[in-house]
């Protein structure tokens, strides 16, 4: 096994010409590390320049501005067939042409390999993706997952220096989907090799990933671990891109310790982390996962009436209005608690941790 | 964002590629033509449009112009409601399998036949001894020359187009539009009148354009059927060089010829080139039972088709049996010495034929896979400009394009008239656009990552070329191959003007036969050309269905202009 190297990204950028708009930036001055053997996500809804800055690492665009490292090596101005990668596309860009085993032997092909080394880690690597025996099949013969799996070997069987994956598992369904992001991951950790992986899928980039970078606009705007994005997001877009979430407007009207109070609606919450530590009197958002908040008919902590609720068998999710705003809260019913009605007065307890401040910076 | 096309940057290969392309393209399409406004143009070195004015103030020429647009619009008119016919039966009548192919064979025979087979059947049909006119009517001194024999000929030859052009526009009218118009109380001809006609209208006006174009540029048919009495702009220019040796007159009057033929042929590439209603939204029906003709419309529509395809049959079969007896129309023995003559007299026509069109074919077929890989797939400086100019020879009148070659290729350094080079280079670029055009297609249908993921494993882009995207685009390899090896078999318009004592052509000998009387080689070189083209097609056609069964990627007409 080589040992894995890094990918560095210095302020890159692309520009493309729009038919309508002119030149548009698909990517602005991003910088990234990838560290060795790690598996990074671009995640971003479409046209967020996630693909854009995934095919320049890979050498199939070249950059405006910016410089592209793989390892020690700068390879900004290499070509992707001199770059040494592999690549799995979204719609697997199998050669229609060639069979299983030729698909994944071209790479070793193109190397000049003996035919019986080229068999021998064909095998070998068919039997790793579990299609040991398909090696005659021609690609149209497959099923969508297989296909995938050939792609899957044939970026692997060259011993690239780095995996790419461009949103690999959206032409699956929901269960195969989850089943092949196992697998990648199971792979991607067991070859030490480092990744990129781009999708627009939240779940799915939590699921597979080390670390997440959240892309917006052709720029990073946060990048961290999946806990660290969902509970300490940056701004309001990755507060709502990733996980469900309530954004409340308030007030801060007293530091306290390490966190802040806040008022909202007439109400005082604690919260006891910020994305920037705000000044007494700002005007603050106020980030409220539906999960931590407790709702009860009776107790301490914001009013509010239920406007519906939908059962939905391990958990109740209700819409709260409180002041003049709606609220989603997921009750988990760990108590056994009591189903609540619409139109029944309730009470939002959230605990300090629950309540993420964004804004108002002193 | 077009993340496929990629740029040059360090691609040695792609910039040698385009070099090299774009110096033949500016010898056999630039350059002729270039040749050809400056003796029509020019005087002494000086723009001078008082011979331009002299030949074009001649009535002779003017009435030529004046027929060559009727010609060209009755033919139009006329093969585009044949066309129709066809169409409309194929697509509605509910046909059986053996009727579809029985309507593809019909339309398919004068497609690839030289262009003046059907003339020369005319004349043994309706001529001074003509089958019709004298054996069976007793007419005598019957004259099957002008305006009337000339129309008939080039519609039956060319209404295949129209059919080719109509039929897959009223295949994509989802049948579940009629079924709505019935089901709102309308009587089938109304559903005919205001839902199909409608709906095939840009249909109408692509396949009017074609032929119009197809009849301007025709020079065999009216050669031969047109006579003294109806003149046409191809035949005049032909006429001025070989009979006047006057080169300028023959370049004026191939530029009067251009000017209707340039409008056609963008109107037709730019305007409604592109038009057909897209009636397929969301899921297409599922196959109704087809009510839109009446059954006594459906024995009508068939037994209007048949007619024609009898008369095609007819045509061919009279063919046939002229080149198997002494002397057609006088002397009815059977013999073989017609075709005892072709192969011995003619075998140098034959032998010269033969290897104009094998040279062209594989030369013709890998231009058109270069050039349509690289409009469709690469990113390089003048590729729109590129993709124009390797269309300019397909789209001219072949009359224009024998005389700029003519005159071009007549002086050193590049004295080329005489040599069998001259007319494989015209051949080939005058019709190895179909296979760019099929290549082009092709490519559409193929996902670019395909090639990026050769790229991403290591492969160079020749590599990537010879090894992923070649074997993909065989199929419209194959089809470009076969239409430059048709074509030089059958075409004559351009190259009669550069045939020699060294290099001759079947078509041009042809020709020869039927102004010397000798109508039983004639029939006889026809039947052969016929033969050899329909062999090449099955042994192409056989290849293209070998090739399809893995990928499901298909061209899907060779013939389609």
């Amino acid at each position: 096994m080589i040992s894995p190297v890094a990918i560095r990204l210095e302020g890159v950028s692309k520009r493309f010409d729009h038919g309508v708009k002119g030149e548009v930036y698909a990517v602005r001055g991003v910088s990234l590390i990838v560290r060795p053997g790690e598996l990074l996500t671009l995640l971003g809804p479409s046209g967020c320049g996630k693909t854009t800055t995934l095919r320049m690492i890979a050498g199939f665009q070249e950059p405006d501005a910016g410089r592209v490292w793989i390892g020690n090596q700068d390879v900004t101005r290499l070509m992707a067939n001199q770059r040494n990668i592999g690549f799995v596309f979204q719609s697997y860009a199998l050669f229609p042409h060639l069979t299983v085993f030729e698909n994944v032997a071209y790479g070793l092909r193109v190397q000049r390999q003996a035919d019986a080394e080229i068999a021998h880690s064909v095998d070998a690597v068919l039997d790793l993706v579990g299609l040991a025996g398909y090696d005659r099949q021609m690609p149209h013969q497959l099923s969508g997952g297989e296909q995938q799996r050939v792609a899957l070997a044939r970026a692997i069987v060259v011993r690239p220096r780095v995996l790419l994956f461009d949103e690999p598992l959206s032409n699956l369904d929901a269960r195969l989907r989850v089943q092949m992001r196992g697998e990648i991951q199971r792979l991607q950790k067991a070859l030490g090799i480092t990744a990129v992986y781009v999708t627009h899928d939240q779940e799915e980039a939590m699921a597979i990933s080390d670390r997440i970078a959240v892309m917006q606009q052709g720029v990073i705007v946060q990048e961290g671990s999946a806990e660290a994005l969902y509970h300490r997001p940056a701004s309001e877009f990755v507060a709502q891109f990733i996980g469900r979430t309530n954004l409340l407007r308030g007030r801060v009207t007293a530091a306290a310790g390490t966190g802040v109070e806040v008022e909202v609606h007439g109400q005082r919450l604690h919260a006891a982390g910020a994305a920037s530590r705000p000044a007494v009197g700002a005007a603050v958002t106020l980030v409220l996962r539906p999960e931590s908040i407790a709702i009860s008919a009776g107790g301490r902590g914001l009013s509010g009436t239920v406007v519906s609720r939908t059962f939905l068998g391990e958990k109740v999710e209700y819409q709260v209005r409180v002041g003049g705003e709606t609220l989603q809260v997921t009750d988990y019913g760990a108590g056994g608690s009591r189903v609540l009605a619409p139109g029944e007065a309730v009470t939002l307890e959230v605990p300090s941790t629950g309540v993420w401040i964004l804004g108002g910076r002193a | 964002m077009t993340a496929a096309v990629r740029r040059p940057g360090r691609d040695p290969a792609l910039w040698a590629t385009v070099f090299v392309l774009w110096v033949l393209l500016g010898l056999f399409v630039l350059f002729p033509l270039a040749r050809l406004s400056w003796l029509a143009f020019f005087d002494g070195g000086r723009l001078s449009l008082e011979h331009v004015w002299s030949i074009l103030g001649d009535p002779n020429h003017r009435r030529a112009f004046a027929n060559s647009l009727l010609l060209a619009a009755l033919v139009g008119a006329g093969g585009t409601a044949l066309g129709f016919l066809f169409a409309y039966t194929a697509a509605r009548a509910g046909l059986g399998r053996s009727w579809l192919t029985a309507l593809d064979a019909a339309t398919l025979l004068p497609l690839v036949s030289p262009p003046f087979t059907t003339a020369i059947a005319m004349i043994f049909s309706f001529g001074p001894r003509g089958l019709i006119t004298y054996h069976l009517l007793g007419i005598k001194g019957a004259t099957a020359y002008g305006l009337h024999s000339t129309l008939f000929a080039e519609t039956l030859t060319y209404f295949p187009i129209a059919y080719l052009t109509l039929r897959p526009i009223l295949a994509a009218i989802d049948p579940n539009v009629e079924d709505m118009a019935f089901s709102l109380g309308s009587s089938r001809l109304r559903v005919f009148r205001t839902v199909t006609l409608p709906l095939a209208v840009p249909g109408f006006a692509n396949a009017f354009l074609l032929l119009f174009a197809a009849s301007l540029a025709d020079f065999a048919t009216p050669l031969i059927l047109a006579g003294n009495s109806f003149p046409v702009l191809p035949t005049q220019a032909y006429l001025q060089i070989t009979g006047l040796f006057d080169f300028k007159g023959g370049a004026v009057l191939s530029f009067a010829l251009l000017v209707p033929a340039a409008t056609v042929y963008f109107l037709q590439r730019y305007w409604v080139g592109r038009g057909a209603y897209v009636t397929v939204t969301g899921k297409a029906g599922p196959a109704t039972m087809i009510k839109s003709v009446a059954p006594w419309a459906r024995w009508l529509l068939l037994a209007a088709c048949a007619a024609v395809a009898v008369v095609i049959a007819y045509f061919y079969a009279l063919l046939f049996y002229a080149s198997v007896v002494m002397a057609f129309g006088a002397n009815h023995a059977l013999t073989w010495r017609h075709y005892h003559v072709i192969f011995t007299e003619g075998l140098k026509a034959i032998h010269d034929t033969l290897i104009i069109a094998g040279v062209g074919m594989p030369l013709g077929g890998l231009f058109g896979v270069l050039v349509g890989y690289l409009v469709a797939r690469r990113r390089f400086p003048g590729r729109r400009a590129m993709e124009m100019v390797s269309m300019i020879n397909y789209a001219l009148p072949g009359t224009i394009v024998g005389i700029a070659y003519l005159i071009a290729f007549n002086d050193p350094p590049l004295a080329l008239t005489g040599t069998a080079l001259i007319i494989v280079a015209c051949y080939v670029f005058r019709y190895s656009p179909t296979g760019i055009r099929a290549t082009v297609a092709l490519l559409q249908q193929i996902d670019p990552s395909i090639e990026e993921a050769s790229q991403g494993l290591g492969a160079r882009s020749g590599m990537t070329f010879r090894r992923v995207t070649l074997p993909l685009i065989v199929p419209a390899f194959f089809a470009g191959l076969g239409v430059v090896f048709i074509r030089s078999m059958t075409a004559i318009s351009a190259t009669i003007f550069l045939v020699s004592i060294n290099w001759t052509l079947i078509t041009v000998r042809i020709l020869e036969n039927m102004t010397e009387l000798s109508l039983g080689p004639a029939a006889a070189f026809s039947v052969l050309v016929v033969a050899i083209v329909f062999a090449v097609m099955a042994g192409i056609s056989w290849a293209l269905r070998r090739l399809e069964t893995g990928g499901g990627l298909r061209v899907t007409s060779i013939l389609g202009g």
